[in-house]
């Protein structure tokens, strides 16, 4: 792979390593004909974020350069960090960076980011590549029934009314109105705590779709790193968003040259200690038992996975991968693999089709030096499936 | 002088020790402070900065004084205030006194009497039969800027002179990446540059970063390199009112193993 | 016991943030004490951290408030006390300075609660959208209510009005790198001295043509004290109290609201006291006791 990015781009890349930087500590960079992705995913698989540049981000693009077999991008991992270190600044970036060119060096396999800046100053980076898989995750985006498209500023001012050691906030949506609270889990003396709770009307919000009245609760670390990035770039922000304990998906985009997709789950919040309104002492007791009966019980996760909806998927695409017999195999391995996972921690996670997990192939086998070897792992796009209109994506047949 | 401002900044850029040596030299006022055998700075005030400059020339003024504390008093209206500074030394073993009275404000006044020491001699870390093979003059926030991009967590600075081109390259190594930076003798930010043949020299980073403080100060960096692989950053930081004052390091390479 | 006050004023608003803003730097906690006719913010010496100053701090409500509501524990004891985090408080009330209205009740939700109503204006509209804050709190039994009373002071032996509280805080913040105890001195001729003494140095700030409040009488010294004195001066005139240039310099921190006069009060070796008042008749005290060796 090689391209160069011309240099008002290079800030937008730049602001998105930071913001993935917040998400996850491994970027995954995938080259595709018309596109390049990057990736990454946090550590406790609860937020995810992709962000997908178009060729036309690009001043010059070659998905396949120094690639030995035909149609064959680059698909690799590189550390967060080696990546926030060539986009140090990106304040500076923007009065310094003329030009930047990403390619690799299929010798020594490494990525080299070379920039080239004012007064010919000539800034290179040799990245390691530390791995040779891609990584994609399932959710869905389009078929939702709560859309809300907002300026981030409103977003960000409501949410400098919360502490900064808030760390999960609670978004509960109703036709009327869109209250944020900040959560606060049973553990924690609420005699120390204050709560905070904002209401904001539907009026301020360019566009506001609710479809059925939801409360989802997720992470604050992560909301902020991408309004961050929707801020710094000037960008409205969208949030498609269902029931609770399924992702949230919030969309920052400019229309032409890149989209940001950030998935965060959700978590259901506990009622009782949430509501800021004056309840009646007796009343609050007796809920206050009621919730601690049920405890145990809502801690248990819930298994959002919608099995058959993935079969379906994976059939419909199954039609452009090669080993067929392989992948039936690789497939029912990869779902009990994934519920496996849920059971063991308490928050819902993404479903990872994380293709380095699938066991036993043979030929999947991907080695450092054999960068070009093709990836057998199934790399299914969830998005094609509910005629989602997106420009991109049209690796499906 | 009238404002002991600029005094302070650069005595502050050269704090990285405790203690520092207090020379007053007929041509001006030079403060040196070294860490371990590897960097010796100093900052160096030529007499045309002070409106009276008065020095026995027929003895060494020499005496070991905190720095820390004379920065602090040199600021202790703040950073804010214009305050004009009076200095005196009667003599061996005699503290140092100042006498500080803001600009703006005229019913105040501070007076401050820093206690002095003994000065251990000054290490003399120039070979006088290593020869220079490169110079390069480039200017001040320029270079700083190149140093605060590099990634704090490397260990080594490695400078590649040469008269081919890239003529300076900046190398430094991470846990698993190489970062590289070219700087072309044709660049803007390149005042003047000499180098007779290629030569490779390493240094600590963190010796090299001790430079920023000053490097934000000032206006212009000359540095050379000898022989032996001693580094001579020589920074000059010019005034409004058109005098200098200067601030010099000299770092010592890693030696190969 | 009931509680409800409403600010409408933007400067009022703006004031009663800024205070608490430096209470909450003062100490970590504070009783919070509601009469007919006043706010009371107390900081004493048990409730936090590394020993701050004592803190009164007295608001007329009626200065700050469009409603005023408040009963008391009961016929006899008509006021409200309660312990809160000054921290929580100050944090939450960042917004009031571009708020158009603060409601502030007591209310009862999982604890007791102050509750903060903020009306903020929308970013890109014209409306206003509401902030609830619920800051929980602790009711201070009657039987405590005497810790917490006006501190009963002896009578300073100099008054003397401060220079810019901004420039003290300069020159104290430099000294607290080399010295953690600054002598402060005052002498009825309106001349004030701060000095920090160690090993290293010895530095003095000395301000002169300061308006002298009141001045009780010829201070008594000892005659060991009198070597540190400059050829003219007289002694009997001059008193000085040894304290901690922390705490000074935690409530010179106040110079952010600090109108026209801040006077200080000392008590020869004993005690220094700082008041100041605000534009909005907001008065504040500090008590700092002297460091006797």
């Amino acid at each position: 792979m090689k391209c160069h990015v011309p240099g008002a781009n290079v800030k937008v890349l730049a602001r998105t390593v930071h913001a993935l930087a917040r998400f996850g500590d491994e970027l995954y960079l995938e080259s595709l004909p018309d596109c390049i992705l990057l990736r990454t995913l946090n550590a406790a698989e609860s937020a995810y974020a992709m962000v997908k540049f178009n060729k036309n981000f690009f001043s010059y693009f070659n998905y396949n350069f120094y690639s030995t077999e035909d149609n064959e991008g680059l698909k690799c991992k590189i550390s967060m960090k080696s990546a926030l270190n060539t986009f140090k600044s990106p304040a500076h970036i923007e009065k310094q960076v003329e030009n930047l060119e990403i390619k690799l060096d299929p010798e020594s396999c490494k990525l080299i980011f070379q920039l080239k800046c004012r007064h010919g100053i000539v800034k290179t980076h040799f990245v390691s590549i530390l791995d040779c898989k891609a990584m994609q995750a399932v959710y869905t985006k389009d078929s939702v029934p709560n859309r809300i498209s907002s300026p981030q500023r409103i977003l960000s001012d409501a949410l400098s009314n919360f502490q900064s050691s808030d760390d999960q906030v609670t978004l509960e949506a109703t036709s009327h109105s869109l209250i944020l609270r900040n959560y606060i889990d049973c553990s924690i003396d609420l005699t120390k705590v204050i709560r905070t709770q904002i209401s904001l009307k539907p009026a301020e919000f360019d566009s506001y779709l609710i479809g059925a009245d939801t409360t989802i609760t997720f992470s604050l670390k992560e909301f902020r790193a991408l309004l961050t990035f929707s801020e710094a770039l000037n960008l409205p922000l969208q949030l498609h968003f269902e029931t609770t304990g399924r992702p949230a998906v919030f969309i920052v985009h400019n229309g032409t040259t890149f989209e940001a997709h950030f998935v965060l789950a959700t978590t259901k919040p506990d009622n009782a200690s949430q509501t800021t309104a004056t309840q009646n002492t007796n009343v609050e007791r007796n809920k206050r038992k009621d919730t601690s009966t049920l405890g145990s019980a809502k801690k248990k996760p819930h298994l959002e996975t919608d099995i058959s909806k993935c079969l379906d998927e994976d059939s419909h695409l199954f039609n452009f991968v090669d080993m067929p017999g392989e992948n039936e195999i690789n497939l029912s391995n990869k779902l009990s693999g994934s519920i496996i996972k849920d059971n063991v921690n308490g928050k819902d996670r993404i479903d990872l089709m994380d293709c380095d997990n699938i066991p036993a192939s043979p030929a999947a086998r991907t080695m450092i030096k054999s960068v070009f070897k093709r990836c057998f792992e199934s790399t299914f796009d969830p998005r094609s499936i509910q005629g989602a209109v997106l420009a991109e994506n049209s690796d499906s047949d | 002088m009238d404002s002991g401002k600029t005094l302070c900044s650069l005595l502050k850029a050269i704090q990285f020790q405790e203690s520092a040596v207090f020379c007053a030299l007929p041509e001006g006022l030079k403060l040196t402070v070294e860490e371990g055998k590897c960097v010796q700075a100093s900052a160096y005030v030529p007499s045309d900065n002070f409106t009276e400059y008065h020095v026995r020339d027929d003895v060494d003024v020499m005496f070991k004084i905190s720095i820390a504390v004379l920065s602090e008093c040199l600021n202790i209206f703040g950073s804010g205030e214009e305050s004009s500074l009076k200095m005196y030394y009667r003599g061996e073993g005699s503290p140092l006194l100042l006498v500080l009275q803001p600009q703006s404000m005229y019913n105040v006044m501070t007076d401050c009497e820093i206690s002095t020491q003994t000065a251990d001699s000054v290490l003399e870390l120039r070979d006088e039969d290593a020869e220079e093979v490169a110079k390069l003059v480039l200017k001040a926030p320029a270079f700083l800027g190149l140093l605060a991009d590099i990634e704090r967590s490397c260990e080594v600075f490695e400078l590649n002179l040469s008269p081919e081109h890239p003529n300076v390259s900046i190398v430094t190594y991470g846990m698993q990446d190489r970062s590289c930076i070219d700087m072309p003798k044709s660049s803007d930010m390149v005042q003047s540059f000499s180098c007779e043949s290629p030569v490779t020299l390493r240094y600590q980073l963190h010796h090299i970063r001790s430079i920023m403080k000053a490097l934000a100060i000032s206006t212009k960096v000359v540095l050379r390199c000898s022989s032996n692989g001693l580094m001579l950053l020589q920074l000059k930081l010019e005034k409004e009112d058109q005098r200098q004052m200067f601030s010099e390091f000299y770092i010592v390479p890693l030696l190969d193993d | 016991m009931k509680f409800r006050a409403v600010m409408i004023d933007a400067g009022p608003m703006r004031e009663f943030s800024n205070v608490v803003t430096i209470i909450s730097k003062l100490s970590k906690e504070c009783v919070l004490r509601l009469t007919d006719d006043h706010l009371y913010f107390i900081v004493s010496e048990e409730n936090s951290g590394p020993s701050p100053p004592v803190l009164w701090c007295e608001i007329p409500q009626r200065m700050f408030c469009s409603e005023y509501q408040m009963i008391g524990l009961d016929e006899e004891h008509k006021d409200i006390y309660m312990a809160l985090s000054s921290g929580n408080l100050a944090r939450s009330l960042v917004t009031l300075k571009t708020a158009k209205s603060l409601k502030m009740k007591l209310t009862k939700k999982q604890c007791p609660c102050l509750t903060l109503e903020i009306e903020t204006p929308c970013v890109l509209s014209q409306q206003t959208r509401q902030v609830t804050h619920d800051i929980p709190v602790t009711v201070i039994p009657r039987k405590l209510w005497s810790d917490y009373h006006e501190p009963r002071i002896p009578d300073p032996d100099i008054s003397i009005e401060l220079p810019s509280l901004k420039q003290l805080r300069t020159t104290i913040d430099r000294m607290r790198t080399m010295a953690s105890e600054v002598v402060i001195r005052a002498s009825a001729e309106g001349r004030l001295t701060l000095q920090i003494k160690t090993d290293m140095a010895k530095v003095s700030t000395r301000f002169k043509g300061l308006n002298v409040e009141a001045f009780a009488g010829p201070i008594e010294h000892s005659d060991s004290e009198t070597e540190e004195t400059q050829a003219n001066e007289d002694m009997s005139r001059i008193c000085y109290c040894r304290v901690d240039a922390k705490k000074l310099s935690m409530f010179l921190s106040a110079e952010q609201i600090a109108s026209n006069r801040t006077v200080c009060s000392v008590v020869h070796k004993k005690l220094v006291i700082l008041c100041l008042q605000t534009d909005e008749n907001v008065k504040l005290q500090c008590f700092i006791s002297g460091i006797v060796y």
